[in-house]
């Protein structure tokens, strides 16, 4: 039954929304704002392809749901959680010693707790390739002294803990970096007032900063969570079952494109309301803002004791995540060194860095675009069809891939053309899978230094294209280079999509990585997966001391 | 700096250009990344003057690629291991028959699609390897008596996603009926040692190192382990032996890498001479020295180390109906719960 004041509520909703429409349809629809509407809807429409799949009859679906959807729920589950849980105490407990405490090394490790971010995740696990196997003489002891049984649990075990490990070991910085511009900026004056108040570090370390830095530490979460369920070469490698296993086993395996369209989707529904409870965590607050703090607040100063601990937590996520897999890496590369310096080497690298360089720039171009458009006409249609085109970063490398496939399949069949293979497609990937990482810091710099400036050059008569050339593009020349350089780094690191639309005779330093390491030699794998580390840790140092210097 | 950039830009495109512009030459999808393949590839350039472009992938992206380009893939040969996967290729569509009397000359007809949409090209045996110290032969008889209790945990072999094991289980299916290959993957994957993970390398080493006692694998993975140039990988090696399976009856199950031209292919006259080339005694004869693969003439063998083994009897069964069980291997994996 509704109640009157119910009914009023909903009628003025309704009203409303009648409103808006009407103003969008009759006031904001202009060149500007059609162009980026059929910009962003063009970008979402190999995504959407997966989800319309979703309604196909498919004979497959029982059979998997009945036989192996559980394994994958499980198994993506189990991985999910362990990485999150050891990445958030990780980041957290380092982002804390390293903004809050003082002690010798603090500044050292204040950056250097973020080279892991270097190193994608299957490069991690092929340096950690013979983890398992070092654990053999173990688990056949168990065997002798105790049951086969034992062994066959502990060895099903151990191969989740070792996933996790190996995951969590690079992921963590996602947390650490925003949890400690947190602590270090938002929540000074707060810690200062619980310091005046008498309240102990223990206490203002649960009762003030980490509530405080709640809303960072979830978005810090949910990258780690897209970044785990989009790994398929660690899981892979250590036999894990998930998600992205999956689809590529009905996909790939069993030829059944529509189980993996289920699987595929599924995962994206997953993951939309993984999205959906980050935002309900976050409670409405915004973690990037209040960075107007006024001094940063004295840290606690820590005795020998503590410090020795203290250097020792921050150690050991440097040494696991970092220095290890690197000095595996350099070992094996050295051993290799002849076949270092030849023309084919030189030429991968320049792939790698033009492709990167490339799909940077067309995706800060379209970003900035999309989110002017939505901005300067405070169009909310723009904005929901920006919101779409970039869901693509949360989407797995995989599900974008048969998103594609699907989608130039059909343009190949329409005009003869033939897209996949082609750099243009493989730009175009890049550009789904990475709108995002440009688009939400030029979206929040707008937000934050434009929307006035905008105003005021409309109201001295600019025209719209002006306004973007003299005003918003030199005020956010800083973001936009930050931008550009993310997309580059994670193009850079990026495996599946070019691994499957790659054109002819054409191989990047991922590529290379992985070839190598499915014919088995690791180690000749090394010499591309350090320049890998070595060609995205110098911006990712840079763009650390950015985020420093904005305090 | 923006310069350079554009440079290196137009360099590639540059070679992109050049390269395409070039006569003679075929375009070949492949998911073979042996070292075997490269020295022979060279050898035909040599030999024909024939260009050659690769993409190497695994074979279920490259048929997959191949069927969303369709008529206007570039591709000119598919190259793959397992009759099940030319099969796949062969429904899907994409490969196209050809006739040559060198090719029906050099591979026997059970090597071959009748109809000549795929060729074998090598073949590979999927036996059972032991560790020498634990195992006594005289133990080992089929692959049915592996889902033998006494075999509780003591097998190791990798994952059904894997095609060779697909293959493997289509010929069970084949030999003994859906029920009892259901049953026979049940117990097997009850005896295992270890939820199924790895290469088949991978088993190899889990046996020497005493996980488990027997593996199930391929033979030419035991030959790339004798001869690697890592110390650790030989002394894997040294610590295992091979045994054919069910040499009283149908015999030991073994499939092929094969290739055949695509449908769309441009340069069919070239692709047919390159599919001949690797089927000649002298590249039949690099398969065997470099990657430890049987010629499909498998009496012409000439590696010592594939001599040492011993001959073996092969279970006969058509490989392209190997291929069309494909499928039901699959569900009857995920129904006996073997990951």
């Amino acid at each position: 039954m509704l109640d009157g004041s119910r009914l009023i509520f909903i009628s003025s909703q309704l009203n409303k929304f009648y409103r808006i429409l009407k103003e969008e349809l009759f006031f904001k629809l202009n060149a500007w704002t059609i162009i980026s509407l059929l910009v962003g809807l063009f970008i979402f429409l190999p995504m959407a392809e997966v989800l319309w799949h979703f309604t196909d009859t498919a004979d497959s679906w029982e059979h998997l749901k009945e036989t192996v959807l559980g394994r994958y729920l499980k198994g993506s589950f189990i991985l999910v959680l362990g990485t999150a849980c050891l990445s958030i105490i990780t980041g957290v407990s380092c982002a804390w010693l390293v903004s809050c405490c003082d002690f010798p090394g603090r500044r050292f490790f204040e950056w250097a707790l973020i080279l892991p971010l270097a190193i994608p995740t299957y490069i991690a696990a092929y340096a950690y390739f013979d983890l398992l196997d070092m654990l053999n003489p173990l688990l056949v002891w168990i065997r002798t002294s105790f049951s086969i049984n034992t062994m066959i649990y502990l060895n099903d075990v151990l191969v989740y803990v070792v996933t996790i490990l190996v995951l969590a070991s690079v992921l963590y910085p996602y947390i650490y970096l925003l949890a400690r511009s947190s602590f270090s900026n938002q929540g000074s004056q707060l810690i200062e007032a619980a310091q005046m108040l008498g309240h102990s570090p223990k206490s203002i370390f649960w009762r003030v900063a980490l509530p405080m830095a709640r809303p960072a530490i979830v978005a810090g979460t949910s990258l780690v969570i897209m970044e785990t369920l989009n790994d398929y070469g660690a899981v892979k490698h250590f036999g894990v079952p998930t998600f992205t296993t999956g689809i590529f086993r009905s996909w790939l395996g069993m030829d059944d494109i529509s189980g993996a369209l289920r699987l595929a989707a599924c995962l994206m529904l997953f993951i939309f309301l993984l999205l959906l409870i980050e935002k309900g965590l976050r409670g409405g607050a915004k973690f990037n803002i209040g960075i107007s703090s006024s001094q940063p607040f004295k840290r606690y100063s820590l005795d020998l004791i503590k410090s020795r601990l203290a250097i020792l937590i921050c150690s050991i996520p440097l040494l696991v995540g970092f220095i290890a897999p690197v000095m595996r890496l350099s070992f094996w590369a050295t051993s290799n060194i002849e076949k270092l310096f030849n023309a084919s080497f030189l030429k991968l690298i320049i792939n790698s860095l033009s492709l990167a360089t490339i799909s940077s720039f067309v995706a800060v171009t379209v970003a900035i675009f999309l989110a002017y458009v939505a901005r300067y006409f405070s169009s909310s249609s723009v904005y929901t069809s920006n919101r779409m085109a970039i869901l693509g970063y949360s989407v797995p490398g995989a599900v974008v891939a048969i998103g594609i496939l699907l989608f130039s399949g059909q343009i190949n069949q329409l005009n003869g053309w033939v897209l996949t293979g082609s750099f243009f497609m493989l730009i175009f990937a890049y550009l789904i899978r990475f709108l995002a990482v440009a688009w939400q810091p030029i979206d929040s710099g707008m937000e934050k230094n434009c929307e006035q400036f905008n105003n005021a050059s409309r109201s001295l008569g600019s025209s719209t294209f002006k306004s973007l050339i003299r005003v918003n593009i030199p005020l956010l020349k800083n973001t936009l280079l930050v931008a550009g350089l993310l997309v580059f780094i994670d193009t850079i690191k990026e495996l599946p999509l070019t691994l499957i639309l790659r054109p002819f005779n054409f191989e990047t330093l991922a590529t290379r990585t992985f070839d190598l390491t499915t014919q088995g030699q690791i180690p000749e794998s090394s010499i591309p997966a350090l320049c890998i580390i070595l060609v995205v840790v110098f911006p990712a140092i840079w763009l650390n001391r950015q985020m420093e210097y904005k305090k | 700096m923006r310069r350079n950039i554009f440079n290196n830009v137009f360099t590639i495109l540059f070679l992109v250009a050049t390269i395409s512009t070039l006569k003679a030459e075929i375009n070949i999808y492949s998911h073979r990344h042996y070292d075997s393949d490269k020295i022979l590839f060279k050898q035909f350039t040599k030999e024909t003057g024939i260009k050659i472009n690769i993409i190497k992938g695994s074979a279920d992206q490259l048929i997959q690629r191949l069927i969303s380009e369709g008529n206007n893939s570039p591709a000119d040969v598919l190259l793959t291991v397992d009759a099940g996967r030319l099969e796949r290729a062969r429904a899907a569509g994409v490969l196209q028959p050809v006739k040559s009397n060198i090719l029906l000359k050099n591979i026997p007809s059970a090597m071959r699609d009748h109809e000549g949409y795929w060729y074998g090209l090598t073949v590979r045996a999927r036996v059972i390897v032991y560790a020498k110290d634990r195992v006594n032969p005289s133990e080992l008889s089929t692959y049915e008596d592996l889902a033998d209790k006494k075999w509780k945990g003591r097998i190791v072999v990798r994952s059904s996603s894997n095609i060779y094991n697909q293959s493997l289980l289509a010929s069970i299916i084949v030999a003994n009926g859906s029920k009892n290959a259901l049953s026979w993957a049940k117990a097997v994957r009850k005896n295992m040692a270890r939820t199924p993970r790895g290469s088949d390398r991978d088993q190899a080493r889990a046996v020497s190192s005493g996980i488990a006692d027997i593996a199930i694998m391929n033979t030419y993975y035991l030959g790339i382990l004798a001869n690697s140039s890592q110390r650790a990988d030989r002394e894997v090696a040294e610590k295992l032996a091979v045994f054919f399976p069910n040499q009283n009856d149908r015999g030991a199950h073994i499939n092929v890498s094969g290739g055949g031209v695509t449908r769309s292919s441009k340069n069919k006259e070239e692709a047919i001479k390159f599919l001949e080339f690797l089927s000649n005694s002298k590249s039949q004869e690099t398969f065997g020295k470099v990657n430890y693969e049987y010629p499909v003439k498998i009496e012409m063998n000439k590696s010592n180390l594939l001599k040492s083994w011993g001959s073996f009897k092969v279970d006969e069964v058509s490989l392209s109906v190997l291929g069309a069980k494909n499928s039901e291997a699959v569900k009857l994996f995920d129904r006996a719960g073997w990951e």
